[in-house]
């Protein structure tokens, strides 16, 4: 699927019907509200530029000579840029983009999030992101305000991927209602091992409802036991942050400026995962970077039925306590992570978000405009900020699919 | 003779669009310092139908003689390294935007991180980042399957009736099997073509003006550096084109 932000979504999908469009005027506060960065920008905090990656990838320069552009009528086209008709119509509320059966009316805690996935400099998007607010729904036994987060990085096909983006929410809610008292991390445990099941027999009886879309293994193997995928999961509930993680996607909190790692890369040549492959029999092998038995370059995942029991996909849980100083939780695949540092990313969703920050004394003696914008143009803020991860990861020359998710996490915004 | 004119036609018609490269390269620069919005959407109207032109008429040309489209002997040999089905890769165009979009933010991330925006191409909004992706995906798709109609084409060669012709030894048709296979040849140009056409379309239709000005003026300079790269190359090893 291709990428979106969910906001842009909204203009063209069927989850538009159950919007709650803005009125004409407030939109165009929002608009307005817009343009203030530019008066006053918040002077955020540039934290330390780490250029390079941790991984392989030495090159980042792009290498295009191009003709130099000009600062003046830039600026002058950007301005432009903001008030042209269709930038209207994407202000309109934050109804997810992959949860069209949610009911707008289920959120008095609605999160604030932005999310851009694209196929990158990759011929294949293999990529999947889930964003589903509340999506355990009303029940006694949870708090309200549980809101889903995943990001599946697909390899060898994207089946599995996207089969994970269309039902691990929906297995996760299961778990938590069967699971009574029992422990964040067995539930989500349990899902994960759950989802990883559903993906080795949807791909060992190839029936085909979850490979209706065409994908390209189809092609190749009856059973496409080599295809798998990351998975980052967060929960967020009114209190805490559950992450779990499978691979080498990458959850982490930006908590007043300083990046904070919710989830560590499973990396065949971590020492203890290591350990764990060769343990139970297997070998990691340096082609081209560590890899399981020279193959894969993660050591765990959802799927790669072939690599059993090397790779597995049971995940690890975080469990992190929210705090007033919390500004946003960044998911994101490698194609992020291996060109822009953690630090580098909340920094740049810092500064997307502050330049966003509802006014709570109003800034302006027009302070009609700045108190009905608040809500859309900080979630414009979480959007901006996936999209210029993104684009920054672009730049920087990342040659896989890039997907970011950008959660707000400040309260009483 | 009938065939060094086609040559020869086919050679000018090129070089005359090279040098309207040139041209329309300069107009675009001029353009991008000082014209408005009104006036660059006019030129980027202009330039792509005069893309269009030379499309439809090397459409006519090649329909009478395919071959040196997918060979063509007016290109310096790095440029001919580089082709597909004659001539640019459609997708190869989205990295375009990618690495001019990188360029101005990474030399700008201190100016980013402080508020400050800057950079036409680095603007691509998130609408716009959407669109661009939605046809990537849509292109490279159609690019594969040309790449596949391209491989039938090429394995046809050497399968029957050909194969045959050349084994028994004199039975069967030879021009009549190579003008067909030509015929087909023709038109998997003119859908390589098309889609380079409607890709570019596309994208100065996802561009504002300026951004449009700002993407084909990188296109065109990059093209006519490859030509002068592939010349010096030419020469450095002793080619005479």
């Amino acid at each position: 699927m291709a990428g979106m932000c969910c906001e842009v979504n909204l203009a063209e999908t069927e989850t538009s019907a159950t919007v709650q469009p803005s009125s004409r005027s407030a939109r165009r506060r929002g608009m307005e509200i817009h343009q203030f960065k530019f008066v006053h920008s918040d002077s955020a905090v540039a934290p330390p530029h780490s250029g390079s990656g941790k991984r392989k990838r030495q090159k980042f320069d792009a290498v295009v000579p191009v003709l130099p552009l000009r600062e003046s009528e830039i600026r002058r086209d950007q301005l432009s840029g903001e008030v042209e008709p269709e930038a209207k119509q994407l202000r309109v509320s934050v109804q997810p983009a992959a949860a069209a059966e949610t009911k707008p009316e289920v959120a008095p805690d609605y999160p604030k999030f932005g999310m851009t996935s694209v196929c990158g400099r990759r011929r294949d998007m293999e990529d999947a992101v889930a964003i589903h607010p509340s999506f355990s729904g009303p029940n006694p036994n949870f708090p309200d305000g549980m809101h889903f987060f995943g990001v599946y990085d697909g390899h060898g096909c994207s089946h599995v991927a996207t089969t994970c983006r269309d039902r691990m929410h929906e297995i996760v809610k299961e778990e938590l209602e069967a699971a009574g008292s029992s422990s964040w991390e067995r539930t989500m445990c349990e899902s994960f091992l759950k989802m990883d099941k559903e993906v080795g027999s949807c791909s060992s009886g190839r029936v085909g409802s979850c490979c209706a879309s065409a994908c390209r293994c189809e092609l190749q193997t009856p059973q496409c036991d080599a295809v798998g995928s990351t998975a980052v999961v967060a929960v967020v509930t009114p209190d805490k942050i559950i992450v779990s993680n499978c691979g080498d996607s990458r959850a982490v909190l930006c908590r007043n400026g300083v990046a904070i790692p919710l989830s560590v890369d499973h990396k065949p040549d971590r020492p203890d995962e290591l350990n764990r492959i060769q343990e139970a029999g297997g070998r990691v092998i340096f082609w081209d970077g560590p890899r399981v038995l020279g193959v894969l370059a993660m050591s765990r995942a959802i799927g790669d039925n072939y690599l059993k029991p090397f790779v597995i996909s049971e995940p690890e849980v975080t469990i992190t306590e929210r705090t007033a100083e919390d500004e946003c939780l960044i998911l994101a695949s490698d194609g992020l992570w291996d060109v822009v540092s953690n630090e580098t990313a909340c920094g740049v969703a810092r500064m997307c978000l502050q330049s966003r920050k509802p006014p709570s004394p109003p800034r302006s003696p027009g302070s009609d405009m700045t108190v009905t914008a608040a809500g859309e143009s900080s979630d414009k803020g979480c959007s901006d900020a996936s999209i210029l991860l993104t684009k920054l990861a672009l730049a920087r020359h990342s040659t896989d699919n890039v997907s970011v998710v950008v959660v707000d996490l400040r309260r009483g915004c | 003779m009938a065939a060094a004119s086609d040559q020869s036609n086919e050679n000018c018609h090129y070089q005359e669009w090279m040098h309207l490269q040139e041209e329309e390269l300069s107009e675009l620069t001029q353009a991008a310092a000082c014209a408005t919005n009104a006036e660059l959407s006019r030129l980027v109207d202009k330039i792509m139908s005069h893309f269009e032109e030379y499309m439809r008429q090397r459409q006519l040309m090649a329909r009478a003689d395919v071959s040196p489209y997918y060979a063509p002997t007016w290109c310096t040999s790095l440029e001919r390294s580089v082709l597909w089905i004659g001539g640019c890769r459609p997708s190869s165009y989205i990295r375009l935007i990618y690495a001019l979009c990188g360029l101005d933010i990474e030399s700008h991330l201190t100016d980013f991180l402080s508020g400050v925006h800057r950079g036409s191409l680095g603007q691509l909004s998130p609408r716009q980042l959407v669109a661009v992706d939605d046809l990537h995906q849509r292109t490279i798709r159609e690019e594969r399957s040309l790449s596949t109609k391209l491989a039938m084409l090429q394995e046809d060669l050497l399968d029957n009736p050909i194969a045959s012709i050349v084994v028994a030894a004199g039975g069967g048709n030879v021009d009549a099997a190579l003008d067909k296979h030509g015929r087909e040849m023709a038109g998997v140009l003119e859908e390589a073509d098309r889609l380079r056409l409607g890709t570019v379309k596309e994208i100065v239709r996802i561009l504002t003006p300026r951004q449009a000005v700002d993407f084909l003026a990188a296109g065109k300079k990059l093209r006519l550096c490859m030509q002068e790269w592939g010349k010096k190359r030419d020469l450095d090893h002793g080619r005479t084109t």
